[in-house]
């Protein structure tokens, strides 16, 4: 699978309000300005509550702005409908969730077809590929296994299998090791690394480990909802 | 979300599922019994009509309204395109057999000659022909009114009289028109006769055949107040020629000139009855449908509810896979297949329950009952129309689902 182009994603002056208009509202996100290039590996750190998710859910479309201009290659992205926006998340995005977010029902291999059968890929093509993925991710032999008869570590790399599964050039990481024992972490770790080189795919990864954040080419910190530090290095 | 996620989905919400598609079935149920045992009985009877060999019919107000029965079939039959008319009087009697049981008969007075063309195929089948009555035109002892020629007591029983009793032609039983065997009168059996099957008619399980002329006198005994045995009878079966029967308008014809011939008789014809017996039963198939309407209406609100209860506990599913990007409409889409598979399994399920709930009818209710589950018609079409109505209607019991899982908070459910 040829998979999708890395898009330079462009935030202008982004703020993400919830609960606007309201005594409850609360700024996740202050007029952010940032642009992360076509397979950059980013990191983004910063204590509990400074945006760090709501940025990568703008940056994957799961979520809107509510000021400012979000845009994918110079296009605005940020606005469109929600249609729009779930065939670019389908085509485009691959999220790897701290909590993993595998289909309780399904096996490890449906898991991994489940976005490949979104984009109408013909069944015997997107079984071939899941078994591809999963031999990848080194879980060949745990492919009809369900989530509940799987390790963490496992879970989460079946989780990464599914991520990339529609060859996505943009991998958003929330705390993918946050929940794994350090081994693991470490084997998801080298996997993500792995997937996203192998695939010249730009990968943004939120996490609170400096261990984790130095495997990154850039770094960027947060706080109260803006980009307080913006550095290059590994 | 495609049919092999859905399918495990629905095993995962097992108890749920499985009460939606008892609902369901249940619902269904009740249409295909109602429906095809009241078709079976409606169609069971407008063939008996239209299989008739008479095609109007004379009757009078009150019981045995006919008064003077031999001379009206006599009248008839010098009208214009009739070709028979049978006087027939139907009176309950008593029949003592050798040895000396009573039983209950339903007796029927006719005039041989004149009462075999009323037949239909499927009676004239169950009847010895001719019918071995001694007196084929019944005017031996009639005898213009008198009563008093001599006739030969002969009966035909039905078989299944003679069965219970162990009654055989040629063997003796007493008829009364009482329970009392002083009364009654030695009547010789010359035959048997199948009973045809009937739900809209008394049952005709016990039943014998003679003279008219013997039954009015049997059945007039001992009442001193009548100086002359009455000529009674309850109808007149007329049957018309051929090419007047198949003609509607020179049926109507017929229809009028007997009436003027009888202004104070009534004159039926059996095509408007057959055509009342239709509407009645198309009447009677909205009730049903009306009636397991509600039945319906209850087992897919209990589906919507199932379905809307689903989408609440799978609301991190539903987030995870608008979160990759399947879009809503695919979500949305497995939900309503998902409800259109209960309701399948719940229809199928109905309709087998269905069926053997009238094929147990049919083989352990009581008599009545029994004798309608009997005649039901299973009609593939109507039963593929119910499923597929059940089906259809599946997608708007959905249809809240859908809602709700459409408003899922991706963000929400993420959390």
């Amino acid at each position: 699978m040829t998979g999708a182009v890395a898009p330079r994603v462009e935030l202008a002056h982004v703020s993400r309000t919830y609960a606007a208009g309201t005594a409850e509202a609360v700024r996740a996100l202050r007029e952010v300005d940032l642009v992360l290039p076509a397979g950059e590996f980013v990191s983004v750190e910063g204590p509990s509550g400074c945006g760090k998710t709501t940025l990568l859910n703008l940056v994957g479309l799961l979520d809107s702005p509510s000021d400012g201009e979000l845009r994918w290659d110079g296009t605005p992205v940020g606005l469109r409908s929600d249609r729009e926006r779930s065939r670019l998340r389908l085509e485009t995005v691959g999220f790897i969730f701290q909590r993993f977010y595998l289909l309780p029902t399904l096996t490890a291999v449906e898991n991994v077809e489940l976005p490949m059968r979104a984009l109408g890929m013909p069944r015997a093509e997107r079984r071939a590929r899941a078994a591809e993925l999963l031999a990848e991710v080194g879980l060949s032999e745990r492919a009809r296994a369900y989530p509940h008869q799987l390790s963490g570590g496992e879970e989460q790399r079946v989780a990464i299998a599914r991520a990339v599964a529609n060859g996505p050039g943009l991998l958003l990481a929330d705390e993918p090791t946050g929940e794994l024992d350090s081994a693991s972490a470490r084997t998801v770790l080298d996997l993500l690394v792995r997937v996203r080189a192998a695939r010249s795919a730009t990968l943004v990864l939120v996490t609170h480990n400096p261990e984790v954040a130095s495997r990154a080419s850039r770094h960027l910190t947060l706080r109260d909802g803006r980009v307080v530090s913006d550095r290059s290095g590994a | 979300m495609r049919r092999r996620s859905g399918s495990r989905a629905l095993r995962h919400a097992r108890w749920q599922s499985v009460l939606a598609v008892a609902a369901i079935a249940s619902a269904v149920a009740l249409p295909v019994v109602l429906v095809s045992v009241g078709g079976g009985v409606a169609s069971h009877e407008l063939a008996s009509l239209e299989q008739t060999g008479y095609q109007l019919v004379l009757s009078a107000e009150g019981l045995h309204g006919i008064e003077d029965a031999h001379p009206d079939e006599a009248r008839l039959l010098q009208l214009p395109n009739v070709v028979d008319a049978a006087p027939i009087l139907s009176i309950p009697i008593d029949v003592f057999n050798a040895s000396g049981n009573a039983s209950p008969v339903l007796a029927e007075g006719v005039v041989p000659r004149e009462f075999s063309p009323t037949l239909g195929p499927t009676e004239a089948s169950l009847f010895p022909d001719p019918l071995p009555l001694g007196d084929p035109n019944d005017t031996v002892r009639y005898a213009d009114g008198s009563y008093a020629g001599p006739t030969t007591y002969d009966v035909l029983l039905s078989s299944t009289y003679a069965a219970k009793f162990h009654v055989a032609v040629g063997s003796e039983v007493v008829l009364s028109p009482t329970i009392s065997l002083s009364q009654g009168v030695t009547y010789r059996v010359t035959g048997l006769f199948g009973t045809p099957l009937s739900i809209a008619q008394p049952s005709g399980a016990f039943a014998a055949v003679l003279l008219l002329s013997n039954l009015q006198v049997l059945t007039d005994y001992g009442n001193a107040s009548h100086a002359v045995v009455p000529d009674g009878a309850d109808t007149i079966e007329i049957v018309v020629a051929p090419a007047a029967a198949e003609n509607p308008a020179s049926l109507a014809q017929v229809a009028r000139e007997v009436q003027a011939a009888f202004p104070s008789y009534t004159v039926t014809s059996l095509s408007s009855e057959a055509s009342e017996l239709r509407s009645a039963a198309s009447v009677l198939t909205g009730f049903y449908l009306a009636l397991s309407s509600v039945g319906l209406a209850v087992g897919l609100l209990f589906l919507s509810l199932v379905l809307v209860r689903r989408v609440e506990r799978e609301r991190r599913s539903i987030g995870i896979r608008r979160a990759i990007g399947v879009p809503p409409w695919s979500v949305a889409g497995a939900i309503v297949e998902d409800g259109a598979v209960l309701a399948a399994g719940g229809g199928v399920l109905g309709v087998v329950s269905g069926y053997v709930v009238v094929r147990a009818l049919a083989t352990w209710a009581s008599s009545t009952v029994r004798e309608a589950a009997q005649l039901a018609i299973f009609g593939p079409l109507f039963l593929a129309e119910l499923v597929a109505a059940v089906v259809g209607l599946s997608m708007v019991a959905s249809l809240a689902a859908v809602r709700a899982a459409w408003r899922v908070d991706v963000l929400e459910a993420l959390r």
